[in-house]
């Protein structure tokens, strides 16, 4: 039992931090917002840093690290409300490595390492909701090949994005493929979300796909906690700088000639603050120590981390533009921005309630972390 | 970073297990898996064991006699305590008073009183509320005067009142922080005092609280004779020595692992009343087991901490939140759970081998009281309120 980084993790830690810092400021943000909110040399430069390969063997590309690395880098992001869907890299790179067979490894993982390939999740379909066994896109053998025909909604990045991973139904049973972009029958319509990233709905009429697994269910479900596990600790990011935002503004800030950080109602919505961030926290590296464990023991702990984090980012999200008072309902002040990229978090591989109704379904008789 | 324990804890939590399975009697734990009445013998019986094995002071260094754990090891022997059903170590001897014993009392203090608190056999008090000062500590006004008695020497004539003095109804020993300057700030003048409960001038008043129970005391000092040699350390040096008892076991006061304990009997409640299964009322308890892994893991990451010296984590007004909360809460479903069974006070339905007929299934007995009772936890101890205005210090300076 130990939750200290390693030297190594410290130090993908820093150049992430310097990253940020240095080359993602809030106005290149702004910018790549306006611009619609995805940017492909932004992307070049998170992969120039070697984070597309995190989850991806040496051997195809990558780095060959887990998910503490991956914790550490979504967490540095996160601080910098990064638009680019860095966590979708993850899921890339640990669905195909984990489920694809080998022609499939082969033909994408390298190009996923190096960012030349953005491949995404597009799971979602209209109606669904945050289920993840209700697929109407169906799968049919074409030739040597499958055939894909049926659509997606909200694709992180969709229209940018060269491939995607989608699960669709063989014979009622669902299973996982790989469809590139430019394939025929492929259609996207981007769009910007609520966070000022962007997103996409797609479109497979017929489209060739590349199986990666029979056991789609499976795979899926792996891959939507994968998820969760980055946008938790994307989410500690943000919330760790929402508190530093709002610490600073409630020192600087007066109102009755002294700063509003010396009034105790604030100060304890404050250490409220505290409490949830550090509460979160704890469950973010519960939700990445927890990422390879067998399946059921993955599921109930990825449900409880993101129920936690949902909580912990609505009232940080919205208490940090309550400290604020009216600078923070502006758009050009910066904390509206970090509310809002809580929210969506929050509601990104299933929301608060959604994943209470998870961890209700799969409560043991037996309580604790290790239970 | 790595959520196992190594083999090495794990093995040492399963002697623990085998241990205390061995030899917590099983009527003790009857009465705390089900929340009945404890009487003195029962936690005396349980110290004594403890004290025969060298486990009460568990958390003592072993130039005094303790076992010498680290961090983690301390936590797993009060989780596996804990969930086997034994009762809570009265701290205030073991806990609280030996380790200022042991850094700030003479050598001749440390062999006169830390064998007692060892073995279980002296049940020592802690006299530091006063009626005028609760989550101000510092402003306590019992006095304690030095005078030099002919054959007696040198005393502390100590007048006076504490309050909430808990269990000392039961109690030997007593310390206390008794005022001895009222120069310079109000910190400055308070020293470290211990007494004998039996001495001449105390006065133990039980108090009666909204369960029913007298757990705490009011304790009067009418001219209380004190051998100057029972002054611990420095005189007017007693809010450093408090500061330093304070941070003692700052992870204990989460009490996480009665937490996962009682979370587990508030699910079989739930199941044999039947609200289990109706998602309005299971949701209330899957919140709670949430809340229960994530102080959980909360404490872990601080022991962890403490174990390599790495980071530093000062989130033990975190932990003190956090915690009463949350016993607070599992209180309320039980009792919520059991629904109109929990209405009835039937006392003697409270204590164990009861053969009487209670209007409802026996466990609910206790519920209602057990609710009552836990108020207390978010105003002991520096109350919530106060914690939250040490966190917002650290967070906004």
């Amino acid at each position: 039992m130990d939750f200290d980084f390693t030297d190594d993790q410290e130090s993908l830690r820093d150049a992430v931090r310097k990253w940020v810092d240095k080359g993602y400021s809030f106005e290149r943000r702004r910018a790549i917002t306006g611009a619609g909110g995805f940017d492909k040399a932004a992307w070049g430069e998170i992969a120039e840093l070697g984070l597309c390969g995190l989850y991806i063997s040496e051997a195809d590309g990558g780095m060959g690290f887990g998910p503490v690395e991956g914790m550490v880098a979504m967490e540095e992001l996160g601080r910098g409300i990064v638009l680019e869907p860095f966590a979708q890299a993850l899921i890339a790179g640990g669905v195909i490595s984990g489920y694809a067979p080998a022609e499939v490894k082969s033909a994408w993982l390298p190009k996923i390492a190096s960012g030349e390939s953005l491949v995404v999740l597009a799971y979602q379909e209209r109606g669904a909701r945050y289920k993840l066994d209700v697929c109407k896109t169906s799968a049919a053998r074409s030739g040597n090949g499958w055939a894909l025909t049926g659509a997606k909604t909200v694709v992180p990045a969709g229209d940018k994005a060269d491939g995607f991973i989608v699960p669709a139904t063989v014979d009622g049973k669902i299973a996982m493929f790989l469809v590139e972009r430019g394939a025929p029958g492929v259609t996207t319509s981007g769009y910007g979300t609520q966070d000022g990233s962007r997103a996409a709905e797609l479109a497979l009429a017929q489209s060739p796909a590349s199986l990666i697994t029979a056991d789609g269910l499976v795979a899926l479900e792996h891959a939507v906690d994968i998820g969760i596990a980055a946008v938790c600790a994307e989410a500690v990011g943000v919330m760790d700088k929402t508190l530093a935002i709002t610490a600073e503004y409630m020192n600087t800030r007066k109102q009755f000639n002294v700063v509003i950080s010396s009034f105790q109602a604030l100060r304890h919505r404050m250490a409220d603050m505290k409490m949830q961030l550090e509460l979160a926290r704890s469950m973010s590296y519960y939700a990445s120590l927890k990422l390879n464990a067998p399946a059921a023991e993955r599921s109930r702990a990825l449900a409880r981390a993101k129920y936690q984090l949902g909580m912990s980012m609505r009232f940080i999200g919205q208490q940090a533009v309550q400290l604020h008072g009216g600078i923070g309902v502006t758009d050009e002040y910066i904390v509206s921005h970090y509310f809002k990229k809580l929210t969506q978090l929050e509601m990104t591989f299933g929301d608060t309630l959604h994943q209470l109704g998870r961890v209700s379904g799969q409560m043991q008789e037996t309580a604790g972390v290790f239970a | 970073m790595d959520l196992a324990f190594t083999p090495e804890e794990q093995k040492f939590r399963e002697d623990i297990r085998a241990w205390v399975r061995e030899h917590l009697p099983a009527d003790i734990s009857h009465k705390v898996h089900n929340a009945l009445h404890l009487s003195r013998d029962d936690m005396q019986r349980w110290a004594r064991i403890l004290g025969k094995k060298g486990w009460l002071g568990h958390g003592w260094p072993k130039e005094f006699g303790g076992p010498g754990w680290n961090a983690i090891q301390k936590h797993l022997f009060e989780e596996e305590c804990a969930l086997a059903g034994a009762p809570r170590v009265v701290p205030f001897g073991p806990v609280m008073v030996a380790p200022v014993i042991m850094a700030f009392g003479s050598p001749e203090q440390q062999q006169r009183f830390l064998p007692g608190i060892a073995s279980g056999e002296v049940w020592w008090s802690q006299g530091y509320s006063e009626p005028g000062s609760g989550s101000d500590l510092a402003s306590l006004k019992t006095r304690a005067e030095k005078k030099s008695i002919a054959g007696k020497g040198d005393v502390y004539i100590v007048n006076g009142q504490k309050t909430w003095t808990t269990l000392g109804q039961y109690g030997d020993w007593m310390f206390n922080l008794v005022r001895t300057s009222t120069e310079g700030k109000p910190q400055t003048g308070i020293s470290f005092l211990v007494l004998d409960m039996k001495s001449p001038g105390v006065t133990v008043r039980p108090i009666k609280l909204l369960d029913g129970e007298c757990e705490v005391n009011e304790v009067f000092f009418d001219n209380v004779e004190v051998p100057a040699e029972n002054l611990i350390g420095e005189e007017n040096k007693g809010w450093t020595y408090a500061k330093h008892l304070l941070s003692h076991e700052r992870t204990n006061i989460a009490d996480v692992n009665r937490a996962k304990r009682e979370l587990e009997r508030l699910k079989r409640i739930a199941k044999s009343e039947g609200v289990y299964d109706d998602m309005r009322f299971r949701d209330e308890i899957a919140k709670l087991e949430v809340d229960v892994v994530a102080l959980e893991m909360l404490v872990l990451r601080v022991l962890s901490a403490e174990k390599s010296g790495k980071n530093s984590l000062d989130i033990a007004g975190l932990l003190k939140i956090r915690g009463s909360e949350i016993q607070q809460r599992y209180s309320e479903l039980m009792m919520l759970a059991a629904g109109p069974s929990s209405l009835p006070l039937i006392r003697e339905a409270m204590e164990a081998g009861w053969q009487g007929d209670f209007p409802g299934p026996a466990f609910a007995a206790p519920l209602a009281s057990t609710y009552f009772n836990m108020r207390k936890t978010t105003i002991y101890g520096g109350s919530n309120e106060v914690q939250r205005n040490i966190v917002s210090q650290f967070v906004l300076g």
